[in-house]
């Protein structure tokens, strides 16, 4: 659950960039003949609507309804006692609070038109309790999937998002600069105190103790000691944009032949070829409301690379003279016939 | 281990109710069904574990960071990932159809995957897990008893990092940074501060504490994955009469709600306990859902787990059960404070877990 600062800031996201947003979204829908459209939320699921709204769940669930000739209205299961608080924090017309948001969101589209076209984005991912609610409270709607519509609305980062993320990527790069301490526990405890204090919405902080006997990441609960080898994972989500940092510490330090070879293969994305002198790599982004899905990489199998001018995540593994050093930054994929950019240095 | 006692008893409720495939669906806000059977607390996207009769554990994410994890944390799991988690569980379950099986919680898998149009039916297996969850092994009540004590170490940095001009959302920073630098790697927070004005807490917000400010939080540190959480109030300053006033019925209200806590007893009982104070003292209404949520609740693998104490609440209480009871509301002489403490029902009542003094504790202006 969220516990970082969420709040609303009018110059990191005007009201002109959401209205901007929502009327892309509007002919979008006036194209696919759809009256009304519905995105879910809840805190692991929350950037598409925070995308149109600036609101971050702390916790619990909430569906944001937009008709085409109305207001949005977000349809919220917190209490009624949070409601100024989702008034502070997001930019919503009406907030209404029910336990179940399905029922009350189709009862309010077919209250004004009862066999309404109504398009859910990731239908076929949201909870089978909610899509029987909402089938409850309008039985004449048409439900159909739009999840395509959406996620190609906001596959191109507009000015705002990339503000925002790059704002992520300087609390992280800060942090990470604060890693040290006696323990393993003390530097993790280093960073996030760091991160939290710059304003940091989340940060998920995860470690590869030693990386001589084992690259990957975990979470770090009780004593564990710290190899001659480490690396530290940053996600650190600010105002809604999410990003990853990776850093090697110790003798696998990444030193700048490395991080060249990385902004190098960065800069061919989507192009996969830059990493294939890597020995694993991986690059996420949202497509829809999970923040940071995979896309592309060395273990994704279905691979949706990203579009121009998308933001994303990259994490890779150079090995060098047998010893592995993890690395991970994120970028904005150039325009056409651009390359991609990191956000930040790695170090 | 503490997992494996876990996968044991699960196995052993899914052969008495002759249920062959148990899928359980998780993300980082509902976890607790899916860190039961699977051992991994999900942090990003969807999850599901699919745990059949002969113990066999696999586990989906749609996460390719979580599903690296899950690898190094959950040795003893199939790790999948899969953009679209329903439909290679679907995949999983083919193969399966003409076996009984039960999803929990049921309502939260993914639409695709409950359509009745699939080659398998998916009973509802909550109500199962949900005894799991609240019954809970000695173990776990060990476990919860360490996390208690972490919650009381982190209400003690509280209070001391509580000073005025310092933003809400820093004071948050500082308790993050203890737990972690205990090794405690999860927490739920909220807080409020302020005077009449605050309703309730929320996340931290960038306001700055003020001299005379009441100071209210809930804590809830997880240790394997076990949320206990201690709620407090603390005034910046002197308490004055009317805040005095209000917490001592906070303080009744507390004990009453404790002193309810035994076998046989129900989560309602408890409630009715606490809100009988509020009455007695003409505050009634303050017990309601204009005012406050719930009366307490269960504690375990969720922060807010069942059962939820409130008047209507059926649940019976047996031993093995963890609680926090905490009559957390709305005072009109004073504002919105908060009292609460964790506790294990026990064959002779409640055992309380939490060791701060029940006091409105004063800070420096």
């Amino acid at each position: 659950m969220r516990r970082g600062l969420i709040s609303r800031s009018l110059t990191e996201l005007p009201d002109a960039v959401l209205d901007a947003r929502l009327a892309r979204l509007r002919a979008a829908m006036t194209e696919a003949r759809l009256d009304a459209l519905i995105i879910y939320t809840n805190n692991t699921r929350a950037a598409g609507v925070s995308w149109l709204t600036g609101f971050v769940p702390y916790w619990s669930e909430a569906l944001l309804v937009v008709p085409l000739a109305r207001e949005p209205v977000l349809v919220v299961a917190l209490t009624y006692r949070v409601k100024s608080w989702i008034e502070r924090t997001s930019r919503v017309a009406e907030v209404i609070h029910t336990p179940r948001i399905g029922v009350e969101a189709a009862r309010m589209i077919a209250a004004a038109q009862a066999d309404a076209e109504v398009g859910i984005v990731d239908l076929d991912g949201l909870s089978a309790g909610i899509v029987d609610d909402l089938r409850e409270g309008g039985p004449r709607l048409v439900l159909s999937n739009a999840s395509a519509l959406f996620a190609k609305l906001r596959a191109e980062a507009d000015p705002a998002e990339v503000a925002l993320a790059t704002k992520a990527a300087l609390i992280a790069q800060t942090a990470l600069a604060q890693a040290s301490g006696q323990s393993l526990s003390d530097v993790i405890a280093a960073v996030e105190l760091r991160a939290r204090e710059f304003g940091a919405e989340e940060i998920y902080m995860a470690a590869a103790p030693d990386l001589g006997r084992d690259r990957r990441f975990r979470r770090v609960e009780g004593d564990v000691s710290a190899g001659e080898s480490f690396a530290l994972r940053a996600t650190v989500a600010y105002k809604g944009a999410w990003v990853r940092l990776v850093r090697s510490f110790g003798r696998a330090a990444p030193n700048d032949q490395a991080a060249a070879r990385f902004a190098a293969a960065v800069a061919q994305l989507p192009g996969e070829r830059g990493f294939d002198a890597f020995s694993s790599w991986l690059v996420e982004g949202c497509r829809i409301a999970q923040p940071l899905e995979p896309l592309m990489g060395s273990q994704v199998t279905d691979a949706k690379p990203p579009a121009p001018r998308a933001l994303v995540s990259v994490q890779a593994c150079l090995e060098i003279d047998g010893r592995p050093m993890l690395l991970g930054a994120p970028a904005l994929l150039g325009g056409r016939g651009e390359a991609a950019g990191l956000l930040v240095q790695l170090f | 281990m503490l997992a494996e006692e876990r996968r044991r008893r699960l196995l052993d409720a899914m052969a008495q109710a002759g249920i062959a495939e148990m899928v359980l669906y998780g993300n980082a806000w509902q976890a607790d069904y899916l860190r039961y059977a699977a051992d991994f607390g999900i942090l990003e996207g969807h999850g599901i574990a699919v745990v059949s009769a002969d113990g066999t554990t696999e586990l989906f994410l749609d996460s390719a960071t979580e599903a690296e994890r899950a690898e190094a944390e959950v040795p003893g799991a199939t790790i999948h990932i899969a953009t679209d988690i329903a439909r290679a569980v679907g995949a999983r379950l083919d193969r399966v159809a003409n076996h009984r099986i039960a999803a929990a919680p049921r309502r939260f898998v993914p639409n695709w995957l409950a359509q009745k149009s699939r080659s398998f039916a998916l009973e509802d297996g909550t109500a199962l897990i949900d005894t799991l969850l609240m019954h809970k092994l000695p173990g776990e009540i060990a476990v919860l008893r360490r996390a208690a004590q972490m919650a009381d170490d982190a209400y003690a940095v509280f209070r001391q990092a509580v000073t005025p001009g310092r933003r809400q959302y820093e004071l948050v920073a500082d308790i993050e940074a203890y737990l972690r630098s205990r090794g405690c790697p999860d927490n739920f927070m909220i807080i409020g501060s302020g005077g009449k004005d605050v309703l309730g807490m929320t996340p931290p917000s960038e306001r700055s504490i003020m001299p005379g400010d009441l100071v209210t939080t809930e804590l809830t540190p997880a240790l394997e994955g076990y949320f206990v959480q201690i709620c407090r109030t603390l005034v910046v300053g002197k308490a004055n009469d009317a805040q005095r006033r209000a917490f001592d019925i906070f303080r009744e209200a507390l004990e009453a709600g404790i002193a309810a806590v035994r076998p046989g007893a129900t989560a309602g009982d408890v409630a009715r306990a606490e809100n009988d104070v509020f009455r007695k003292y003409g505050l009634g209404d303050y017990t309601t859902s204009k005012w406050t949520r719930v009366r307490g609740h269960g504690l375990g693998l969720f922060c807010d787990s069942k059962p939820h104490l409130l008047e209507d609440v059926e649940t019976p209480l047996v031993p093995g059960m963890a609680l926090i009871v905490h009559p957390n509301t709305y005072h009109p002489e004073a504002g919105y404070l908060v009292l609460g403490d964790a506790l294990v029902v026990t064959e002779r009542g409640a055992e309380v877990l939490c060791r701060t003094p029940r006091e409105l504790f004063e800070v420096a202006a």
